[in-house]
């Protein structure tokens, strides 16, 4: 990577770790935020779940799925704001909408035009679009420490290697269900040592071993402890059952992040979002989708409720205005992003929205992207992580400050 | 044989330096001249000692079984064993394959396989109200296949036969041959299908078997062609329900365009990202390709169904397709298939990602641009690619390693331990590659999994990658025979432990991980 995007970081991360120290071992309440980024993979229909019901094109543009204007019913919209409805597979964030701890970004993305959804996730976890080459993910950068090198800074749950968290800095990384309690072989010193000899001549294995093992150890000390077990389970009983896939993960993110607070980073992601078929409407696929999405969102919102702690969901992009031949979207362009946290300016639209007429989205097809999506996480990383512009610049390069969403959070 | 061998392999590289000098490779004349040093043939010191053996056995097999070591210590010259293994995997990919009888419902023809379907279908919807499915599949009965498949579930057993096969046919010299077992794997990557896409379900055995095993060694457009109208292909990018637009309009029909496939079909199959095509293109191949679906009751699993069909002249590619009376309907997408396995981009992005496969996470220029050369002027025969690979001194030079994926891995594991019939060591593999994160024919995106260290060689992965090497080898027997292979150092380590330990300990040295 570019050499001085690294140092730049370091440089911040060594003394803001060193600020922090002292919080770690405090259990009670902390001012220093955490940044959770759920990544949709596979383009969401972000106008699904933020229903432009208002806008004269809609219902023609999506005659098999779109989702009712609102008429009270659970099989229409849910009002927001007049012009904007929220998927009835969604009605539990409608609280969080209302007590204004959850904003949307209209016509957010990635400046980049590819419609390739591998491209764009290289594009958004590298936080530089347009770029096809090496290089690091903006979360292991923006969130990494210098200062106590053993310790990780940012942890995902369920991918093995994402992208997003590759870097210089140490990160924890936790397998989806199970497994995540297991602490394995290498449990055993004896077992260690000798994988430690192994490796001896072999620099990378050596990192890695060592990295792995004290991840693995750390994990599953954590998740397996009796108060953090009576945790899980009480918070599985308040829902309607066991939380499931992504809101399972989505409480062992919490958890985890809870009990340590050197972890100031926190990555989830989610597939099944590309639907070119029958994506159904007020039920159906997506609808599915988006329920398991809104209990991932409260799981969240149980664990990072401190003041300067963020959440921001999105897509590597949006999907088509229209439905296509086959009562489903093809690949688009801007998308809807959304943030939850305290000090959200929340219960609202940011961004421009200019509405679905043919001449104002991009290629006649798919809604422009007025906003760059590291607009957003830039607001999100002064928030959560204290982070200036600058510190953010080095994470973004070829990123300029856009102070249409300086009114994201309060101040 | 071994006279004929060496002509053979001369002829290639002429063929290959011919093909070199008239590509339009880099215009800087030393660059073309270190092609030409590319492709002579591997200085002999490259081919000598364990090391090259090690080499061939690990990267045009999975693993060293027993015989494959006795196999290539008997062979005078590792390049002549490796050219062997090229032919015998030729020659297996035109035979049918060897399955047991427990598997041979993989090879039950398509219109068997959609009513297998079909039936699934309507037992499930002839489910009495109030009462449920046991959809739990206990783990160990996942690879056993002693009974006969409830009709409930005709379609999990077909992807777990699936899977059994692809497990059976990477660890054991008895289910396949084995560097056919790889070319399958590399283009079904290549050409990826996800199996836990609803309607992919049946036919993900029959897609490995007669599209992509058959043609791993043949011409690429075939091998195109024929996951172009197969039902896993048809199914998994949507092409099957992609018609005309007018034809949406109709009362008759709701449906339109898709272009799923379209867009994978360039992106990923054939040019590649930067290939050279617009979002014009896209639309234009998805209206060419209209009418391209399933057919349940046909022996090709495929119809063109021409009232569905897009017409009127499409530009495309600095083509227009669809003018001439005789080269509309079916035609056009079959032209446009023609074109795009013949295009200098195609050429390019298999020659990087076989290089990727078999030679180094990123490979020299000259190497892919020999074997881009090679495609170009063979019309895309694979064998003659895989000729030029092998014959390449890229291929033997020691510098340039592999890290294995967890399925790679997976299989060289149970090589090594002398597993590959065995139905629980399965399982653990199985489970194993679902945990480092590639399930076995469950890839979800069209893209395929990637090859690369970058990607694999993470802290947590290596740490599900030890477990599941100490594991698979607690009951093995010792393989001693490997030291020699090993370096000082590993070997040594691996003497300083506890017989029961050991065979945990190689499997997990460095010399396991990398190929």
């Amino acid at each position: 990577m570019n050499m001085s995007r690294r140092q730049a970081l370091v440089q911040w991360v060594g003394a803001s770790a060193w600020a922090v120290c002292p919080a770690w071992a405090q259990t009670e309440r902390h001012q220093d935020g955490r940044l959770v980024f759920v990544f949709l993979r596979g383009a969401y229909d972000g106008l699904s779940m933020l229903v432009p019901y208002a806008d004269p094109h809609y219902q023609a543009l999506r005659p098999q799925i779109a989702i009712p204007a609102p008429d009270g019913s659970r099989r229409s919209a849910l009002e927001l704001d007049g012009r904007f409805g929220l998927h009835p597979a969604c009605a539990d964030l409608l609280p969080l909408w209302q007590e204004g701890l959850l904003a949307a970004i209209v016509c957010a993305g990635s400046p980049d035009p590819t419609r390739s959804h591998f491209d764009a996730q290289y594009h958004w976890e590298t936080g530089q679009p347009g770029r096809s080459s090496a290089a690091d993910g903006w979360m292991n950068l923006a969130c990494g420490s210098t200062a106590r090198p053993t310790l990780a800074a940012a942890i995902g749950v369920g991918e093995p290697n994402p992208r997003i968290l590759l870097g210089p800095q140490r990160v924890q990384l936790v397998a989806s269900g199970a497994s995540a309690l297991r602490a394995g072989t290498l449990a055993n010193a004896q077992t260690r040592q000798a994988m430690q000899a192994l490796y001896a001549s072999n620099a990378q294995l050596t990192e890695a071993l060592s990295r792995g093992a004290d991840s693995r150890l750390q994990t599953a000390q954590m998740l397996s402890s009796p108060d953090m077990a009576a945790q899980e389970q009480s918070l599985a009983n308040n829902g309607a059952g066991a939380a499931q896939g992504l809101a399972l993960d989505a409480q062992r993110l919490g958890t985890l992040m809870n009990k340590n607070r050197a972890l100031r980073c926190g990555f989830l992601s989610s597939g099944g979002w590309d639907t070119h078929i029958n994506q159904g409407d007020v039920t159906g696929v997506l609808a599915n989708n988006l329920g398991h999405l809104s209990r991932t969102l409260l799981a969240l919102r149980q664990s990072f409720n401190g003041p300067r702690d963020v959440v921001v969901v999105a897509s590597e992009f949006g999907r088509t205005c229209a439905e296509n031949g086959s009562r489903g979207t093809d690949h688009g362009h801007g998308n809807i992003m959304w943030v939850m946290g305290t000090e959200v300016q929340g219960g609202r639209c940011h961004g421009r929205w200019q509405g679905l007429a043919s001449a104002v989205l991009n290629q006649n097809r798919d809604l422009p992207v007025h906003h760059d999506f590291r607009a957003v996480l830039a607001q999100a990383l002064v928030k959560s992580q204290g982070m200036t512009p600058a510190q953010v610049a080095a994470v973004f390069p070829g990123y300029s400050w856009d102070s249409d969403m300086d009114g994201l959070f309060r101040a | 044989m071994t006279a004929h061998l060496r002509f053979l392999w001369a002829l290639v590289i002429f063929f290959a330096l011919a093909g070199c000098t008239l590509a339009p490779s880099s215009p800087d004349p030393s660059a073309r001249s270190q092609s030409w040093v590319q492709l002579k043939r591997p200085d002999s010191s490259l081919l000598q000692g364990r090391q090259a053996q090690w080499r061939a056995i690990n990267r045009l097999t999975y693993g060293p079984t027993p015989q494959v070591i006795e196999q290539l210590q008997a062979a005078q010259d590792p390049l002549i064993w490796a050219m062997q293994q090229l032919d015998a995997a030729r020659l297996a990919s035109q035979q049918a394959p060897r399955l047991t009888a427990e598997l041979m419902d993989l090879d039950l023809p398509l219109p068997a396989l959609f009513e297998g379907a079909r039936k699934e279908r309507e037992a499930r919807a002839n489910v009495p109200a109030g009462t449920s499915l046991n959809e739990s599949l206990p783990a160990g009965k996942r690879f056993d296949f002693s009974e006969p498949a409830p009709v409930h579930f005709f379609n999990r057993t077909q992807v777990n036969k699936a899977t059994a096969w692809r497990l059976a046919a990477c660890s054991s010299d008895e289910a396949e041959q084995a560097l056919l077992a790889r070319m399958t794997e590399f283009w079904f990557n290549h050409f990826n299908v996800y199996q836990n896409k609803g309607s992919v379900r049946p036919f993900v055995g029959h897609y490995a078997l007669h599209v992509v095993r058959k043609h791993a060694l043949g011409k690429f457009e075939d091998l195109l062609l024929a996951s172009a109208r197969h039902p896993a292909m048809l199914y998994y990018l949507d092409q099957w329900q992609s018609v005309s637009p007018p034809v949406a309009r109709g009362k008759a029909s709701q449906r339109g365009l898709n272009e799923n496939y379209a867009r994978e079909l360039m992106e990923l199959h054939t040019l590649g990202v930067q290939g050279g095509y617009t979002q014009s293109d896209v639309h234009e191949l998805a209206k060419i390709l209209t009418g391209w679906t399933v057919s349940p009751r046909s022996d090709s699993g495929f119809a063109f169904v021409a009232r569905n069909h897009a017409s009127g002249p499409k530009p495309w590619l600095g083509h227009t397709l669809g003018v001439s009376p005789a080269d509309v309907g079916l035609e056009e997408g079959l032209q446009a298939i023609r074109i795009l396995s013949r295009h200098p981009a195609t050429a390019r992005r298999v020659a990087t990602r076989l290089a990727q496969y078999f030679v180094a996470d990123e490979p020299r220029q000259a190497l892919i641009e020999a074997l881009s050369s090679t495609f170009m002027r063979t019309d895309g025969d694979i064998y003659q690619l895989m000729q030029v690979l092998i014959g390449s001194e890229d291929f033997w030079r020691p510098e340039l390693r592999l890290y294995r994926t967890p399925f790679d891995f997976a299989c060289a594991a149970l090589r090594t331990v002398q597993a590959g019939q065995n139905r629980g060591a399965w399982l653990q593999a199985f489970n194993y590659t679902a945990t480092a994160g590639q399930p076995i024919q469950n890839w979800p995106t069209p893209d395929g999994y990637p090859l690369d260290a970058a990607t694999w060689l993470s802290p947590e992965a290596l740490t599900r990658r030890i477990d599941f090497a100490l594991n698979i080898a607690r009951q093995a027997p010792q393989r001693e025979d490997l030291y020699a292979y090993l370096s000082a150092a590993t070997v040594q380590t691996i003497r300083q432990q506890a017989a029961a330990q050991r065979m945990g300990l190689l499997l997990g040295s460095p010399e396991f991980l990398y190929k």
